[in-house]
Order: structure tokens, then C-alpha cells, then sequence
């Protein structure tokens, strides 16, 4: 092979905290040659994007690099550069794509100029001969109706089209060297095929060098040519990507491997009753727009008269890109949104038009798991206190010790020890999160559980344990869940039946089989698609 | 290129961290870890606060400050009514330590005496060598009561019985030292109990126009826009006016208090409408609708604790707002009335270029209104800096 375009020796990277120093990284190396793409990949907390930031030299203020670190990008060494000089490259020489592409574009500039002005920063040129680069940027990067684009602000761009923005963005000065912070991780699953493709295709007629930055291993081994694994800071295992994939050799590298959601739901009781019944389900929302003079009204149809039906046991999936209406569904079925219409039978009552304080003794039998654990845990409470919650709510266990104990079992079915009680939710992972989440749900023994997406802010690994989890509950406590997702690799794994969802409306509905094998219509099946050839 | 590896090498991420135990063996094998130690969020607070030098220095001068007014009359050598007839106008007399003869002596002060410029008729003050008072450290003075109970005793004091002026002596010969530590009470009394009051309407008003919304809410910001759109210091004016004639200065002292209040709650009740807005969607509390708690529960349990860094932030900028408004209004007469002491009043003294001219140090509250409101600003700015979520340092 060449020479390496961008060589990284020994990097440190320290972070000093109010808890003391952190080592982000102890003592990376890695390298890239020109034409060839290097997936990082590592769960959140091992380092990989502190050490993109590092060679940028974009680190948080409160980072040390470590002394005898050394960035060699095309023979010189970046740490030893001034800030001036490393104004030059970046964005220039380096540029890097980020993970989200809504804060990373200014919200009010339009996009065309945002462009433009990285193109004039770096080589001067009229605003007129900048533009019209622009556009030729906005045709490689395939984005449609280019002319029109120019001129649009970010907001009125959708996710994958924001993304291409930012492409374009970091292509704009021809860099050598491309490092993209999961660029895909952000978007729906059918935009994540499209643009990792446009991605592949732009480094081979560029001839740069990628470095790819990523938690998904599937992402991975269809884009890379090299792959580093790393954990706490560290190398773990690198190599060739086919090499590493077909024969890891460290043990951390094989549980990653591994640790795709697999598995099948378990057998369904065909003569089960019906738990949770929704008939024609309308949600609108009203959104007003118009002068104070000219006040209109506009409604939203966020659901669009669904029925479903999840019988004892049965676990229903629901899926579709973002702003399918899905979570809106859920939301309703179990009473945390006020439907429009719809009636919503609930073990053979009537659950719609029901008061709060009448809804109560549901509350225990209906519960909930919302996708981000990080906003579901409130940070004042000790874990002890959000697992009570709902047991002093609704006057379960006569005094404190037995509510403790109740507790206790709780936190045995997530497989979490019963120390977590006198903690504090930042204490824990995202997934350790998750499984608290969960346990809030199953201390009060529920039937159905609505899960919103509570895998979707989870690395790869966790979410399969997470699956894992789930599916034991269910068969233990003989819970019934209406899960909801975007990623049918996990609805594969979890779910007997699956109805697919676009725009309010149901678009498929049948067996998970069926419908993943032989889906109907075009929308199904670009999602199985994505869901499992990732680059098309 | 490939490198051998331990398969046993698993460091944390903070080598000196308490290990959460990890459930599965397949736990083990993630690198996502736990961040931090187990502090919670006001341990956390209280370090990242210990840090910053700037808002320690300021609690230590808010603490000294306080502990002034709590412990107002034994520090102070007198009490602010008691009058020195021998001394009006008197300059303020500095302690000193250097023997006349020569070599060092206990504290002393020098008496004053009395002359008469022959040209232009102006009395002067000279020290007088001959009377010296030596100065003591809990000396027995005019009586003052704590929490009920009577005490004589004084932080400092002349050994013979003989008035000691620090900070000089007003028009009437009363101490101004001792009268500016008392005015410390009421001056702090004002501020807390403004702050207090307005934090209570502002923080129940803010988080219920915030959670339930709808009417109630639009109703109740019309009424915060209509108190923060009001004029203050016309309102302030119009006190005196509508005050009768001979009030007692407790019910004038409240009166006010309740003006500064309601003008002052608005603030607080708007920014928390916000920020109880932004919590409400917050996973947390739906899900707690979802287990069924009330309402009550929701507000107790999750709105108000995570609004609580902002109300104590605003509170302590408030503080330094209040008692600068308070000396302004007291200075115009408009505020604390006589026979109360605050610093306001004090200053109403030095209305005229006259009295300012003859007696400067009249002026010494104003050093005292300087500092406090320094410290609390700095202690505010440290806590605001220390409760920031988002610091990742």
C-alpha cells in the first residue's frame, strides 16, 4: 500500500472533570491511505468520535492531548499546527460530515449560501462562480430539483436531504480526507441505504480517504475496507473488514458480531382473547397558521382511522419512518393523547372518553416504555423512588419494606442488582437506563405495555440484550406489547404480527413472516430492504 | 499489524470509580459505562461550586454579612439610638497600636477635641492626646436582646466607659458604625423577605399557568403582562401618598415590602411558565401520568424539584436588586421610615451638599451596599455556574 494520507501515533485524549480526569483514549493509532475507507467502530463511550474531534482539533475545551500523540496528515504533524493553520485545512483538506444533520446546518441562512461561503473562505471567487459550484455540488450529491434547492432554508428539507446537504458541504473544497461521524444515525432506515451509497460512490470518484465512524457493524462491512475496534479508548482488534468479520479474534469483536437481534417470537396461543382493541383510531392535530387577521386552521391527520387488535400474548410491531403516525398511535391507544375518534376496548371495556381519575385502575394494567432513556428517568429521584412511584400511586404493597421487595423483583426480571435502588439515574448507561424504564413498567405487573421505539437510542449490542429481555418478560409475566420501530431486524425478532404505517395510514398488515418475506407494496419493501441489505 | 490481545484487559473509563455490578456476562462485554460516581445532583452542585474561587469568595461575604445582621447588637458597641452629645459631627477615629512614647501598646483611640477655625468660624475636630480610651474586646454597653433574651456584652468597647466613634458620629451624635450594622437587619429582613414572597407567588403561579395551560393560562399571562408593563417607581412615589400621615413604621415597612413583592413575582413566574413548559413533554412525567399520579404528585414529585436550580439562581440575584432598590427609596424617604434604621435611611441623611461636605463618612453605608451586593451577585453567578446541567467540565 502507498503511504497512509493521515497517520494517528500513540493519541491521548484526557478529559479533566469534576469527578477528575477521564482518559477518552489511551494511546490510538491508526491510518488511512488515499481511496480507501477505515470504519471506527465502538459503542458510545469508547472514544471514536473524541478522537475525530482530535485530529480536527475541534476538542472540548476541558481536553488534553496527551504529549507524545502525533497526527501526521500528508507528512506534517496536525497537533503541532496554530490555530491559523489549521483554519486552512479544515474544511479545506479535512472536512467532517456530522451525525446531526439538523444542528449542523445554521437555520437561517439558505442552504445555497452556507455552501458557497465554505467554497469562498478557502479559494475567493465571485459569489456568482461559487454558486454555480454550488449546484454542481448539489448534483453529485444527487439531491433532487438542485436549481430550487439553492435557495431553500434547512428547515424545509427533510432529514436525508439535510444530510446531502452537509455532503455537499464537506466535498465542497475537494478534501483529501473525509471523516464521517455516523453520518447515518439520525436518519430513517431507508434514507441510511440511500446516502451511505452516495457516500461509497463519492469517495471512489474522488479518490479520498473516509474515515467512518460507526456503532453499526452491518453499515460496516458493506462500506469498509479496514476496520478498528475499539473500547475504552483502545484498539481492540483491527484488521482487513472481510478478515475481521469472517474470523475475529478478540472476544469483544465476536459479542459485537453476535450481537444482531435475532432469534423468533415465541409460539402465539391461537385461541387467545383479545386484550387491546382500538376501532377506527383518529388522531388530528390542529395546526394554525395565517396573520392574527387571518387566523387559519389547518388539521394535521396524524392517524387516520386504524383499527388494531393485540390478543393475549401477542406481540403486535408497528413500523414507519418517521412521522408515520405510529408513536401517535400508540400514544392514544393507551390514553396519553386524546384521540379524535376511535373507540378503545381494553379487555373487554371501553377505555375512550374515560376521565383521567376513571382511567386509574387501567393505569397499573397499561404501562409504557418511551424511546430515549435519558429523558424518561427524571434525573432529581433516585431509582428507588421512580420504581415506587407508581406502586404508592396506586396503593399496591402495605408499607415501605414491602414495596421495596416488590421493587427488588422488579429489578431481578430486567437482570439489574438491587443496589441500582439507592442510585441516581445518571449513574447508569443508556441501556442500564432502558432496563429501568422497564422495570418502572413491570413493578406494577402489567398485561400490555406500549413500547415506543425502546431500542432505537441504544447501541447495536444493547439492543439485542434489550430484545432478549423483552421477549423473556413476556413469556414470564404473559405480557402482551404493542412494540413500535423503524427497524424490522428487531421486529423480526420480537413481533407475531406487524403492521406497516405511512402517512396516518396502514399500508400492510399481517403475519411479521409474511409480510417481511413477501411484502405487497413498494413502501414495505423498501424498508425490508434497508432493514436488511443496507447498501442497495 | 495485528496485535495480541488480552482478552482480560478491560480498564474503566475512571480508574478510581466505584464499579456498578453488572448483571450478565454478556453486560461485561459492553464498553458503555456508567458515568461518574454515585453523587447526586446537589453533591455535584456543591463541588463544581467549591471550585470556582470568585462565588466562594462571594458566600463568605454573604455569610458575614448575615451573620452581621443576626448578630447585630453585639457587634455593633452601641445601640443606633443611643446619642453622644459631646460628639456630633464627629470624624471617625482610627484605632491605633503605636504608643505616643514610642513602641507598641494595646488598641487605643484618641478623644476629640473641639476647635474653632478663627477665620472662617468652622468647628474642627483635632484628637487630644490627653484623653485616650483603650479599646477592649467584649466590654460590658447598652443592653440589646437576642431571641428574647437581654445581653450587655459588646464585640468591642472602651475599657473606660468613654465613646468610641469608628465610623464618626451623625447630626445627632449617634454612632454611625453601630447604626449601619443595625441597619444591616432591616435592610437583609427586606431583601429576604421580598425575595421569599415573590419566589412563593412566582413559583405557583409560573409552574401552574406553565403545566395545565389553556385559558387559565392565557388569563394569568395578561396579568403578568399587565404587572410587568406597570411604571415602578411612580408606584413607589404614590406609597407615601396614599400612607397615612403618622403610619408605624412596622405597617409602612411591610406596605412597602408588599409593593416590591407584587411588582417582583412576574419575573420569576414567566420564566418558569417556560421552563415548566419544556418539562411537562418530558418522558418522565408522562410516564408518570401513565402509572395515574395526580397532578399534584407531578407538580411536587417532578415539575418543581427540576425547576428548583432556577428559582434558588433567581432568588439570589434578587436579593442584591432589592436591596439596592431598598436604599434608593429610603434615600429618597420614600421606604423605611425612622425610627428604623436601614441604609437607605442613613444616606437620607446626606441629602444636601452641606452635611455631605462636613461629614463624608455619613456616607459609609454606601461601602456596605457596594459589598453586599457584590457578594451576592458573585455567589449567584457561582451557583447559576455551578447548577448548569449542561457543564461538562
Amino acid at each position: 500500500m502507498t503511504d497512509p494520507l493521515l497517520k494517528i501515533e500513540n493519541v491521548v485524549v484526557d478529559f479533566r472533570t469534576i469527578h477528575g480526569t477521564v482518559n477518552a483514549v489511551r494511546g490510538l493509532s491508526y491510518e488511512v491511505a488515499r481511496g480507501e475507507t477505515l470504519a471506527v467502530v465502538g459503542e458510545s463511550g469508547s472514544g471514536k468520535s473524541v478522537t475525530a474531534r482530535a485530529i480536527m482539533s475541534m476538542l472540548a475545551e476541558n481536553a488534553r492531548v496527551g504529549a507524545d500523540s502525533r497526527i501526521w496528515f500528508d507528512g506534517t504533524d496536525l497537533l503541532e499546527l496554530s490555530e491559523l493553520e489549521m483554519q486552512e485545512i479544515r474544511g479545506n483538506r479535512i472536512s467532517m460530515i456530522f451525525q446531526e444533520p439538523l444542528t449542523s446546518l445554521n437555520p437561517i441562512h439558505r442552504v445555497g449560501d452556507q455552501v458557497a461561503e465554505i467554497i469562498q473562505i478557502h479559494r475567493p471567487m465571485p459569489k456568482k462562480q461559487a454558486m454555480a459550484e454550488v449546484l454542481k455540488l448539489f448534483q453529485e450529491v444527487q439531491l433532487p430539483d438542485p436549481e430550487a434547492r439553492l435557495s431553500q432554508y434547512p428547515h424545509e428539507m427533510s432529514g436525508g436531504q439535510r444530510q446531502r446537504v452537509m455532503i455537499a458541504m464537506a466535498l465542497a473544497n475537494k478534501p483529501d480526507l473525509l471523516i464521517a461521524d455516523e453520518p447515518t444515525t439520525a436518519l430513517d432506515v431507508t434514507v441510511q441505504a440511500e446516502i451511505l451509497t452516495l457516500l461509497k460512490d463519492l469517495q471512489k470518484s474522488h479518490n479520498m480517504a473516509v474515515v467512518l465512524i460507526t456503532h453499526d457493524l452491518t453499515v460496516v462491512e458493506k462500506t469498509s475496507d479496514k476496520v478498528v475496534v475499539m473500547r475504552y479508548g483502545e484498539v481492540v482488534e483491527r484488521g482487513n473488514t472481510q478478515d475481521v468479520f469472517a474470523n475475529p479474534q478478540h472476544p469483544y469483536t465476536r459479542h459485537l458480531l453476535e450481537s444482531e437481534p435475532k432469534g423468533r417470537p415465541d409460539e402465539l396461543d391461537p385461541d387467545a382473547a383479545p386484550l387491546m382493541v382500538a376501532k377506527d383510531m383518529r388522531v388530528a392535530f390542529r395546526i394554525a397558521h395565517g396573520g392574527l387577521m387571518s387566523r387559519k386552521h389547518v388539521d394535521l391527520v396524524a392517524v387516520n382511522d386504524i383499527s388494531a387488535s393485540i390478543r393475549r400474548g401477542e406481540t403486535l410491531g408497528v413500523v414507519g419512518e418517521s412521522g408515520s403516525g405510529k408513536t401517535t398511535l400508540g400514544m392514544a391507544m393507551i390514553r396519553l393523547l386524546e384521540p379524535n375518534g376511535g373507540q378503545i376496548t381494553f379487555d373487554g371495556e371501553r377505555i375512550d372518553g374515560l376521565t383521567r381519575k376513571q382511567m386509574r385502575p387501567f393505569r397499573t394494567r397499561i404501562q409504557v416504555v418511551f424511546q430515549d432513556p435519558f429523558s424518561s428517568l427524571n434525573p432529581r429521584m433516585i431509582i428507588r423512588q421512580i420504581l415506587e412511584e407508581g406502586l404508592i400511586v396506586n396503593g399496591i404493597g402495605k408499607n415501605a419494606a414491602e414495596r421495596e421487595e416488590l421493587i427488588g423483583q422488579a429489578l431481578d426480571d430486567v437482570q439489574m442488582p438491587r443496589d441500582a435502588m439507592q442510585r441516581f439515574p445518571h449513574e447508569f448507561s443508556g441501556g442500564q437506563r432502558q432496563r429501568l424504564a422497564i422495570a418502572r413498567a413491570v413493578v406494577l405487573q402489567p398485561e400490555f405495555i406500549l413500547l415506543d421505539e425502546p431500542t432505537s437510542a441504544l447501541d447495536l449490542s444493547i439492543q439485542a440484550q434489550i430484545i432478549d429481555l423483552l421477549r423473556d418478560l413476556r413469556a414470564k409475566h404473559d405480557l402482551s406489547y404493542m412494540f413500535i420501530s423503524h427497524d424490522l431486524k428487531v421486529v423480526k425478532a420480537l413481533c407475531h404480527n406487524v403492521m406497516v404505517m405511512q402517512h396516518g395510514d396502514i399500508i400492510e398488515t399481517g403475519p411479521t413472516s409474511q409480510v417481511l418475506e413477501a411484502p405487497k407494496t413498494e413502501y414495505t419493501k423498501r424498508l425490508v430492504d434497508a432493514a436488511f441489505k443496507v447498501v442497495a | 499489524m495485528k496485535q495480541p490481545h488480552n482478552p482480560t484487559d478491560d480498564k474503566p473509563m475512571v480508574d478510581n470509580r466505584p464499579q456498578i455490578d453488572v448483571p450478565t456476562a454478556t453486560e461485561t462485554m459492553n464498553a458503555e459505562t456508567a458515568t461518574g460516581p454515585g453523587l447526586s445532583y446537589w453533591q455535584l452542585v456543591r463541588r463544581r461550586f467549591l471550585r470556582n474561587r470568585y462565588g466562594v469568595v462571594g458566600l463568605i461575604g454573604c455569610l458575614l454579612i448575615v451573620i452581621t445582621a443576626v448578630f447585630s447588637g453585639f457587634i455593633a458597641p452601641y445601640d443606633g439610638e443611643t446619642k453622644d452629645r459631646t460628639a456630633i459631627y464627629s470624624p471617625p477615629q482610627m484605632p491605633k497600636v503605636f504608643a505616643p512614647e514610642g513602641g507598641l501598646t494595646r488598641p487605643y483611640v484618641l478623644g476629640y477635641a473641639e476647635e474653632m477655625d478663627p477665620n472662617t468660624f468652622e468647628i474642627k475636630f483635632v484628637p487630644d492626646p490627653e484623653v485616650r480610651h483603650n479599646l477592649a474586646l467584649f466590654v460590658k454597653g447598652d443592653p440589646w436582646t437576642f431571641l428574647g433574651l437581654e445581653f450587655e456584652t459588646h464585640l468591642v468597647g472602651t475599657t473606660d466607659g468613654g465613646f468610641v466613634h469608628l465610623l464618626g458620629t451623625d447630626s445627632l451624635g449617634r454612632d454611625v458604625f453601630s447604626r449601619m450594622v443595625e441597619g444591616t437587619r432591616v435592610t437583609l429582613l427586606m431583601g429576604f423577605l421580598v425575595m421569599a414572597a415573590s419566589c412563593f407567588i412566582g413559583t405557583i403561579v409560573g409552574v401552574s399557568s406553565g403545566y395545565f395551560g389553556g385559558v387559565f393560562d392565557m388569563l394569568v399571562q395578561r396579568i403578568v403582562e399587565f404587572v410587568r408593563s406597570f411604571p415602578d417607581l411612580p408606584l413607589y412615589l404614590a406609597l407615601v401618598a396614599i400612607l397615612p400621615r403618622r403610619a408605624d413604621p412596622i405597617t409602612v415597612f411591610i406596605l412597602f415590602a408588599s409593593i416590591l413583592v407584587l411588582l417582583r413575582w412576574a419575573d420569576l413566574s414567566r420564566e418558569l411558565r417556560g421552563k415548566v413548559i419544556s418539562l411537562r413533554s418530558m418522558d418522565y412525567v408522562r410516564s408518570a401520568v401513565a402509572v395515574g399520579a395526580s397532578d399534584q404528585r407531578i407538580i411536587g414529585r417532578h415539575i418543581v424539584p427540576n425547576t428548583s436550580s432556577h428559582i434558588i439562581v433567581w432568588a439570589t440575584y434578587q436579593l442584591p436588586e432589592v436591596i439596592l432598590l431598598e436604599s434608593f427609596l429610603s434615600f429618597l424617604g420614600v421606604g423605611v421610615q425612622a425610627p428604623m434604621v436601614s441604609w437607605g435611611t442613613m444616606l437620607n441623611q446626606v441629602r444636601d451638599f452641606q452635611s455631605f461636605a462636613a461629614a463624608p463618612w455619613l456616607m459609609a453605608p454606601v461601602g456596605m451596599i457596594v459589598i453586599s451586593v457584590l457578594a451576592f451577585n458573585a455567589f449567584g453567578d457561582g451557583l447559576r455556574d455551578a447548577m448548569d446541567p449542561y457543564s461538562n467540565d
